[in-house]
């Protein structure tokens, strides 16, 4: 199978400030690839540059060293000017805090990917719907953000990525800050639209179980700077009990090898 | 534990409703007691100082009734009103082209922020000079009052926009203008209503103050022309009248800012 996506000696560093000894490198040799159709777990210490690996595949930020490949696309280095962020709405980001739009209600900010990219028309807008629907938050379209459960807004900002259907999701610990049972509730969900639709997903955690639940595969980052310390197929059939899947053979020897890579 | 209390605990609304109708209530005695205070002072004061209250209610019904108010109230709206949209219009655009010219904007900031603190009111007798004695000089002074609190909003407001919202923007497609006019717009628009609430006040009250000086017509120039025939009456009825102007442009702009504004969780300015 080819990839879809690929990451070669990636190496990322900020901009040093004037009078300040050369920041530290937060990336450095990082290589990947993503398939098709893959869903893809990355665990590493917090503080490890994950967010800023995402960032860079998303352009909205740049590399400093190495090459982001998504099929024929490379991503420019070194030059802010010329990223495209998001790539065509080929690359959605579900980010670690959910950004949904203070002013417009929970199905306005579906619908905004929608209304930038002018495709708002009744097929969409059903799709929407059973979106909304499929997360539970029927009943709350027309509510704004701040009248919503931290949870409710987490499921707004997931269905918000997935109504325009790019090719690519990146997810950014989208579940970190929520309780043991909406981040269950979620994982399940989740789980469930990826059954349906099967989207190339690299999503990042640092929550070992979750990784191992949720991915193909796993990759684990070493401390900074980062790069990949080692590389895990999870061979556990699907559809997978989200709930019971911490007694299964293969989850435990996986999370132990896993347990014994992360720093 | 007295009888009071025990309804109190009983039934929260009868609570409310009494505490309602006891702050009505105050604030009716409150207003009596203000006019009677102004009355007792006309007494004592004579009326070449501080006119009697009774006299200037007849005043205002007299030239409610005569079309003179309407004239003069038309004539500070109408000139407050356009020195207000130009004021509005280059504080609110400014800031938007500065965005885009970051350079630009670190060189000219602080000359910006010096000219915040000339004395607007000190440039009258220039404008004067400048630009005759109809309706310009009274636009230019209450323009460069508006012009200032709408442009340091929003300044600010751009700045304060979170960066995260606009990559969101970016990475679902979103073009710059899209972005300029969806998400920075409406971040702004707290801040925008901020300077706003700062702003339309002024510009009535430097109407006001270009009348004095200009003009034969307008509140002001009511105020000051009583004053000069000896009619403190006349004065006083136009202070009531530019008073209640205020308030009445104020309440609109409270009524628009919670329209606009209602996904905003709690209203953070307080209410006038």
């Amino acid at each position: 199978m080819s990839a879809l996506l690929e990451v070669r000696g990636l190496a990322k560093r900020f901009a040093t400030r004037a009078g300040r000894e050369q920041s530290p490198w937060i990336i450095q040799g990082l290589s990947f690839s993503v398939n098709e159709g893959e869903f893809l777990t990355i665990i590493g210490p917090s503080g490890g540059g994950k967010t800023t690996l995402l960032n860079m595949i998303a352009q909205i930020d740049c590399a400093t060293d190495g090459e982001i490949r998504f099929q024929s696309n490379v991503a420019p280095v070194n030059d802010m000017k010329s990223l495209k962020p998001g790539l065509d709405c080929q690359i959605g980001y579900v980010t670690q805090e959910d950004n949904l739009l203070p002013w417009r209600t929970c199905l306005d900010n579906v619908l905004f990917p929608l209304q930038v990219q002018g495709k708002l028309n009744d097929e969409t807008k059903a799709r929407a719907q059973s979106l909304i629907r499929a997360v539970g938050l029927a009943g709350w379209e027309n509510h704004y953000p701040h009248e919503l459960s931290g949870g409710m807004r987490k499921r707004t900002s997931l269905i918000r990525t997935l109504v325009y259907d790019p090719p690519v999701i990146l997810m950014d610990e989208p579940f970190g800050a929520l309780d043991a049972q909406t981040r269950l509730q979620l994982q399940d969900d989740l789980m469930r639209l990826w059954n349906l639709g099967k989207k190339t997903i690299v999503f990042i955690t640092h929550d070992i179980s979750e990784a191992i639940a949720l991915g193909d595969r796993t990759i684990v980052l070493t401390r900074q700077p980062s790069a990949v310390a080692g590389e895990h197929a999870i061979t556990i059939p699907r559809p997978r009990d989200i709930r019971g899947i911490m007694t299964h053979p293969e989850f435990i020897e996986l999370y132990n090898r896993i347990r014994a890579q992360v720093q | 534990m007295n009888a009071a209390t025990d309804t109190f605990a009983a039934d929260d609304a009868a609570a409310a409703r009494n505490r309602k109708i006891i702050i009505r209530g105050g604030q009716v005695a409150v207003a009596v007691a203000l006019i009677w205070i102004w009355k007792i002072g006309a007494d004592t004061a004579g009326e070449l100082f501080v006119a009697d209250p009774f006299k200037v209610w007849d005043r205002l019904i007299k030239i409610a009734m005569s079309g003179e108010l309407w004239m003069h109230t038309y004539e500070t709206l109408r000139i407050s009103f356009i020195g207000f949209v130009i004021g509005c219009f280059f504080g609110v655009l400014m800031p938007f082209v500065l965005r885009r010219l970051p350079r630009l904007t670190d060189a000219i900031e602080p000359y910006i922020m010096a000219s915040v603190g000339v004395p607007k009111y000190a440039l009258i007798p220039l404008f004067i000079l400048w630009f005759g004695i109809k309706d310009a000089p009274k636009l230019w002074l209450i323009g460069l009052l508006v012009f200032y609190p709408v442009f340091i909003a929003i300044f600010a407001g751009i700045r304060g926009v979170d960066g995260r919202l606009i990559n969101m923007a970016r990475v679902v497609g979103a073009s710059e203008t899209r972005i300029s006019r969806e998400v920075i717009w409406n971040a702004l628009l707290p801040f925008f209503f901020s300077g706003l609430k700062i702003a339309l006040p002024r510009a009535v009250s430097a109407a006001i103050i270009g009348e004095f000086l200009v003009g034969n017509k307008g509140i002001g120039y009511y105020i000051e022309h009583s004053r000069q025939q000896m009619d403190v009456t006349g004065a006083f009825t136009g202070i009531i009248v530019a008073t209640a102007l205020v308030l009445i442009v104020n309440s609109a702009l409270v009524y628009i800012d919670k329209r606009v504004n209602a996904w905003r969780p709690t209203d953070r300015h307080m209410a006038v």
